[in-house]
């Protein structure tokens, strides 16, 4: 019965959907260019790509638009990720404790030099991810998650080694007041929260983009503390 | 300088820093909180002035509109900020007592999180931030719901996160073929160019966007998570849920339907939808042994009462949607807070359990009573102001349908009068079970901090009933931002 | 075959979104439920960014060697979808966490069985 149920629910939400698509066009054709005074319609991405390098500073687009332009979204987002480790760190807090590890065995000798060996590698290159994100694809986000890749080896390779959870309590939380504090001085500044305060620079210089970089460094810590401490408490620590 | 988006900027630094400062001392933690909101109410009430005249709209980054993402802090925004923020002072002060075990700090993170949440969803004027704030909203909401730990309580927090992420999704498809179709985010663009589009995209948008929102607001056949959530949740938790966090749902449905879409055959529909949900809401609350479940169906019931005095569409209409927004909240706190106590004492949530609790427990059951009696709509308390504007609204209507449907509303109020009635029967006119009473005949009251709080917000429902203008010299400006879509894009966009 | 081949994109990413909402509905495994959940998310996110895509452009990245004049995809619905994919891992994480507590309670992660709450 349910499962005829479910199965008319999906009938009707694809006709639903799959005849709406019509009228969302793909793949729109790139029209000429008119500053937004004298278009009917204001079109964001057509905006952007051509204002947002003189206004912001960054090359990467895609980055001018997440730090800069909708800044508050990316505040918005990173408290959704620090809910969700806060939540999972207070839904597993009274779960009965196995001892970590009592009926695994230990990684073998290949796999923990191995581990061992890339560890620093793999936090390299999330680095160079995060520190980049105005110049190059990446940014905070995904230099995090790297960084916490290299954290989740660090769990699964290296046998015993557990992360220091006070070290990513401290790391997240001091990361996110940095975010909120630049924004603050943002508006104490110049009246607006988020305000690029800092000198745009020229571009495809590393040091350019106002605060775009801090920001970014500043959510790459916070998102690497908050997915290793998510990795380390799914994975039976104690405590 | 003091500008709106303080309002959520502040309490969301103070849940960052707050695993900062239980280094410095344990106990600094449980004042965050009431810090936080104290600060809330105190700068909503000082905009809401300012506001009343003409919504303050706060540009982030100062990019010009609609560019940026810009926060409309309107008459209706400011009220429902000022409201969130008084019930969340009140739930932090009796939370400060009464949640010991656990992790606390852990707690007060995510209360914060959770009305920083809802004050966003009410101040902004984008639609993708929209749903962000939403998110942060649901996600806290969903921990906090399994905070306790037990059976129940995790079993309804795996329900509620599997219908509300369901919802969440179909949500962001409506706002992606929204963007698809218009090119931009700003609600108020978007409101400005809705009629230059075909219509059935727009309807597909439309129905996803209820339809995501409409779970967390439980509208009819959205609502299987709430009675176990609701009745899971550790009471000051159940309070905020009923009492902010559906109301807040509403509000994004509400905003969705009459700024940007503005259609006349909507409302009907909605009307209907709402009756259905009172009927269905207060029937089965009248069949409930165990007072938080009942507690929670009430709250179905009343979402569909204001869903139903949304759909008149009026001003008078939508004033008396508000004003139920606002006494229901104060009420179901209320009422939430101080069965909690009770059941602390009793340590059962049977209704049975609640025999004679007017000699045992004197104050909290008299705010139970004069809670109960503020929801029924019984005259000195806001409940009546707010469900008398309704029936008025409804006759200011011409249609005679709209005259049937209170007539059934009512019924649902008759439905209501009858369960909480048997109720305070039973605090006031049963005797006490046996060993409960010490020498002299007294129970043992709840601790003053708790009591305090469910006190003030008592006395907040006896002073509003006895002063409606108190409210209602806002909530008249509130409504008339709501309903005039001409007006909101003027103030967004400049003319 | 032409009108098949400009809804094809469309046509994946429902695919995708459907097939998680049957695993959301019909399976009983809670662990195949969050997993439906994590296709759900992943469909939507992929109609976000095809929503942007304009014909012919390149990634929104300006560099050097290239000239400023390109053709550029739409970079907004990128942003949306960074901000929805974070949304979504910390979505399955919670789900996770619960599931776990809930098999310590239950022994057992069938949802048919994980009924005590009754009407």
């Amino acid at each position: 019965m349910r499962k005829l149920i479910s199965l008319v629910v999906l009938l009707v939400i694809v006709t639903g959907i799959g005849v709406s698509l019509v009228v969302t066009p793909f793949g729109a054709e790139e029209a000429e260019w008119e500053p937004p005074s004298r278009r009917e319609r204001v079109n964001f991405g057509r905006y952007y790509v051509h204002e947002g390098l003189e206004e912001t500073g960054a090359t990467n687009i895609v980055t001018s638009v997440v730090v800069g332009y909708r800044g508050l979204d990316t505040l918005g987002e990173v408290t959704v990720l620090f809910i969700a480790a806060t939540g999972l760190a207070a839904v597993l807090h009274a779960a009965a404790k196995k001892p970590v590890g009592s009926d695994r065995k230990p990684a073998s000798l290949v796999v923990f030099t191995g581990c061992r060996f890339l560890f620093p590698l793999i936090l390299l290159f999330g680095t160079y991810v995060f520190v980049h994100g105005h110049l190059t694809p990446g940014g905070g986000f995904q230099g995090g998650a790297v960084v916490a890749s290299a954290f989740l080896l660090v769990i699964l390779g290296c046998r015993g080694r557990r992360l220091n959870e006070e070290t990513l309590s401290l790391a997240e939380s001091l990361s996110g007041l940095v975010f909120v504090v630049a924004g603050l001085i943002g508006l104490v500044v110049g009246g607006a929260f988020l305000l690029d305060f800092l000198p745009r620079g020229t571009p495809y210089l590393l040091f350019s983009a106002g605060i775009i970089p801090i920001i970014y460094i500043a959510i790459a810590f916070k998102v690497g503390s908050e997915l290793g401490a998510i990795i380390d408490k799914l994975s039976g620590s104690p405590g | 300088m003091v500008s709106p988006i303080l309002l959520i900027v502040v309490p969301l630094g103070l849940a960052f820093a707050v695993p900062l400062l239980e280094r410095i001392s344990k106990k600094l933690v449980g004042y965050v909180p009431v810090l936080a909101m104290a600060f809330n109410l105190v700068l909503s009430v000082v905009l809401l002035r300012r506001a009343v005249s003409e919504p303050i709209i706060v540009h982030t980054g100062s990019w010009q509109p609609p560019f940026s993402i810009h926060l409309v802090a309107g008459p209706l925004g400011l009220l429902l900020a000022a409201l969130i923020a008084l019930i969340g002072l009140g739930v932090a002060v009796y939370a400060m007592s009464t949640i010991r075990e656990g992790a606390t700090r852990l707690y007060h993170v995510l209360y914060i999180l959770l009305l920083t949440g809802a004050t966003g969803i009410v101040l902004t004027g984008d639609l993708f931030n929209l749903f962000v704030f939403f998110e942060i909203l649901c996600i806290s909401s969903y921990a906090l719901v399994a905070y306790r730990g037990d059976r129940a309580g995790i079993e309804s927090a795996t329900k509620y996160l599997i219908q509300g992420a369901i919802g969440s999704s179909l949500a962001l498809i409506g706002i992606g073929i929204l963007y698809g179709m218009f090119g931009t985010l700003s609600m108020a663009d978007i409101a400005q160019h809705i009629h230059s589009v075909a219509p059935f995209g727009l309807f597909m948008a439309l129905a996803l966007l209820i339809t995501g929102f409409g779970v967390e607001a439980a509208i009819f056949p959205l609502n299987a998570w709430l009675p176990d959530a609701h009745s899971s949740a550790p009471s000051p938790i159940s309070a905020i849920l009923s009492g902010i966090a559906i109301k807040v749902g509403i509000y994004a449905v509400a905003r969705i339907i009459f700024t940007l879409y503005g259609l006349e055959t909507v409302f009907l529909f909605v009307a209907v939808l709402g009756l259905l949900t009172l009927l269905i809401g207060e029937m089965s609350a009248f069949s409930q042994n165990n007072i938080k479940r009942l507690l929670a169906y009430s709250s179905i019931g009343q979402v569909g009462l204001i869903l139903f005095a949304l759909g008149i569409a009026s001003v008078t209409g939508v004033t008396g949607a508000l004003f139920l927004v606002v006494s229901h909240g104060l009420a179901k706190s209320v009422l939430f807070l101080s069965v909690g106590v009770m059941i602390t004492r009793t340590g059962s949530a049977e209704i049975s359990s609640l025999d004679g609790m007017g000699k045992r427990m004197p104050l909290s059951a008299l705010c139970f009573t004069i809670g109960a009696f503020s929801l029924i709509g019984l005259p000195p308390f806001v409940g009546f102001a707010a469900k008398f504007t309704v029936v008025r609204a409804v006759f200011e209507q011409t249609s005679t349908l709209f005259t049937v449907l209170i007539g059934v509303a009512l019924l649902g109020t008759v439905v209501e009068a009858a369960y909480f009635f048997r109720i305070v029967q039973r605090l006031y006119f049963k005797p006490p079970p046996e060993g409960s009473l010490d020498h002299a005949g007294r129970g043992q009251e709840a601790p003053l901090s708790a009591l305090i709080p469910i006190g003030i917000l008592t006395v907040v429902i006896i002073v509003a009933g006895v002063y409606p203008g108190l409210f209602s010299s806002f909530l008249e400006p509130a409504a008339t931002d709501l309903l005039d879509k001409a007006v909101y894009i003027r103030h967004v966009l400049g003319g | 075959m032409t009108f098949l081949y400009d809804y094809v994109h469309y046509a994946g990413c429902f695919a995708l979104v459907l097939i998680g909402l049957y695993a959301v509905l019909v399976k009983t495994n809670l662990i195949k439920v969050i997993i439906g959940i994590g296709l759900i998310d992943t469909g939507v996110n992929l109609f976000l960014v095809t929503t942007g895509y304009i014909r012919a452009g390149t990634a929104p990245i300006f560099s050097e060697a290239a000239a400023q004049g390109e053709t550029m995809v739409d970079p907004v619905p990128q942003a949306l979808v960074l901000t929805a994919i974070v949304i979504g891992v910390s979505v399955l994480a919670l789900a996770l966490s619960l599931a776990i507590r809930l098999y310590r309670h239950y022994g057992t992660l069938d949802l048919r069985k994980i009924k005590e709450l009754k009407w």
